[in-house]
């Protein structure tokens, strides 16, 4: 996909996503006229197929679909550089937003589902806790991708240290957080929500 | 002068990996005669991961803290990079963008509050409390402490949004370490990121990121480096071990919480702002530089 030929056709190129991604990022791609400053200073850009400024012209041509292919947006790590260094104000880091929150929606094969599994534990602690439970976050995180040694060392001295607590106490308002979580669903479902 | 006060949001972190950072603010804040009054039941504000895939529920969770924070009176005290960029971030879109508006209201089932204001604890220090006054509470100047002060990304970035202090080139953090003494270094890579939440899921990466970092600060002669953020914290503390191991090298800088340096400046005793919790143990440098 991502390195097949590009044919630039209205066939090819999908502009309505490209608008869905500038009215959930707040900021529009055709402001950027490539000077790669985001790129140059990107401190994942060595870890990415497409650097930033490539993402960003990918999506005026309307090639969404190439970006959610590759695995870019997943190594971004929202350090907001490229949005601060950005002289036309294109606000990269929220177009990353954006562009995983389609990828995520879409639940299609990633190849950085690590990222993606990271994500959902971290969210579904909060719709069970209210605050983030570390300790549970690791665990789960090595059970579920199959790292049971990963940072097994570490495990020991940060519980020594009082780092990790094992037991974690539930908010009094989880109905309230649950409640949020719902709501969102409920609005996603009726296509009311971006 | 009126009593400073604020209702304070510590963040998922501070209750646990960062406690020291808790702690330590806590402790600084007593010891000014700064009230500081937690938020009763506050949740996660989402952090990366949210914001990340779900920017509704990255905001709603946001505006729901806010919503929390009108039971206690005073400004928003933050000590979390991260939360603070999060809830100022919140603010920010909810007060421009009214479709946005309206969905989280609907999320949260309740009108957002964007009045109050959310500072960081360097705000507060610097333009709240004042560095003069800062420097006249100090009761043990550090004064033979070289301090890499270490932004990373969320305290200053983007342009419009925390407005904390100059994106490429800030000093709010210099200018309380050398308020309470301390001489603070010139080096590279102050503004650079750790690697972040990639600790979970990427640990390589956050050892290439923090490596850079903490070579950066070795190279420029500082004697430990001085963080504001919890994710920063553990990335360059708890994995320094690991890192020197990969990268097969020796840093062993201690790195501290900010709080916990004004702590020990102000004559609180070390065990109070929980130095002992740190991976990267202190106790040389303080010894060797006649710190507490």
């Amino acid at each position: 996909m991502k390195k097949k030929k590009m044919l630039l056709s209205q066939k090819t190129m999908d502009l309505d996503m490209v608008r869905k991604v500038e009215q959930l990022s707040g900021t529009s791609v055709r402001r950027c006229f490539q000077c790669g400053k985001c790129s140059a200073g990107c401190p994942m850009a060595t870890f990415m197929d497409h650097p930033p400024n490539r993402i960003v012209r990918l999506l005026q041509l309307g090639q969404w679909q190439r970006i959610l292919a590759g695995r870019s947006i997943w190594y971004c790590v929202s350090c907001e550089t490229c949005s601060t260094r950005c002289p036309n104000q294109v606000h990269l880091a929220s177009i990353m937003d954006a562009l995983r929150k389609l990828s995520w929606d879409q639940d299609g094969p990633s190849k950085e589902s690590y990222v993606q599994l990271a994500n959902r534990l971290f969210l579904e602690n909060i719709r069970t806790y209210g605050r983030q439970y570390e300790m549970r976050l690791a665990a789960v995180f090595n059970v579920k991708s199959g790292q049971f040694l990963k940072d097994m060392l570490l495990g020991p001295k940060l519980l020594s240290k009082g780092k990790l607590k094992v037991f974690h106490q539930k908010n009094k308002n989880m109905a309230e957080v649950e409640k949020i979580f719902s709501r969102i669903e409920e609005m996603r479902r009726k296509g009311e929500a971006l | 002068m009126t009593a400073l006060s604020y209702s304070y949001y510590p963040g998922c972190s501070l209750h646990a990996s960062a406690s020291e950072y808790d702690l330590s603010t806590r402790e600084v804040f007593a010891s000014l005669g700064i009230g500081l009054e937690e938020i009763p039941d506050w949740i996660c504000c989402g952090a990366t991961p949210a914001h990340n895939v779900d920017e509704l529920l990255s905001l709603s969770l946001s505006a729901k803290n806010l919503e929390l924070a009108e039971q206690v009176p005073g400004d928003m005290a933050v000590a979390c990079a991260s939360c603070f960029s999060r809830l100022k971030f919140a603010q920010h879109i909810l007060s421009e963008n009214e479709t946005k508006r309206k969905l989280v209201e609907k999320a949260i089932d309740a009108p957002v509050h964007l009045e109050r204001r959310v500072k960081h604890l360097l705000e507060i220090l610097v333009r709240d409390y004042g560095l003069e006054q800062l420097a006249t509470a100090v009761k043990k100047p550090l004064s033979d402490l070289k301090i890499a002060c270490y932004y990373g990304c969320l305290l200053t970035r983007p342009t419009d949004v925390p407005n904390l202090d100059c994106t490429e080139a800030p000093t709010i953090m210099e200018q309380v370490m050398e308020a309470v003494g301390a001489q603070t270094v010139a080096w590279t890579h102050r503004l650079e990121c750790c690697g972040a939440n990639f600790t979970l899921s990427r640990p390589p990466v956050v050892q290439q990121l923090s490596n850079a970092v903490l070579e950066s600060a070795k190279i420029a002669g500082a004697d430990c480096i001085v963080v504001a953020c919890p994710l920063c914290h553990g990335n360059l503390d708890i994995r320094q071990k690991e890192i020197e191991g990969v990268y097969e090298t020796s840093y062993g800088l201690p790195i501290f919480y900010l709080t916990q340096l004004v702590g020990l400046a102000l004559g609180v005793p070390q065990e109070r702002l929980g130095l002992d919790a740190l991976i990267v143990s202190p106790q040389k440098l303080l010894r060797d530089k006649k710190i507490n």
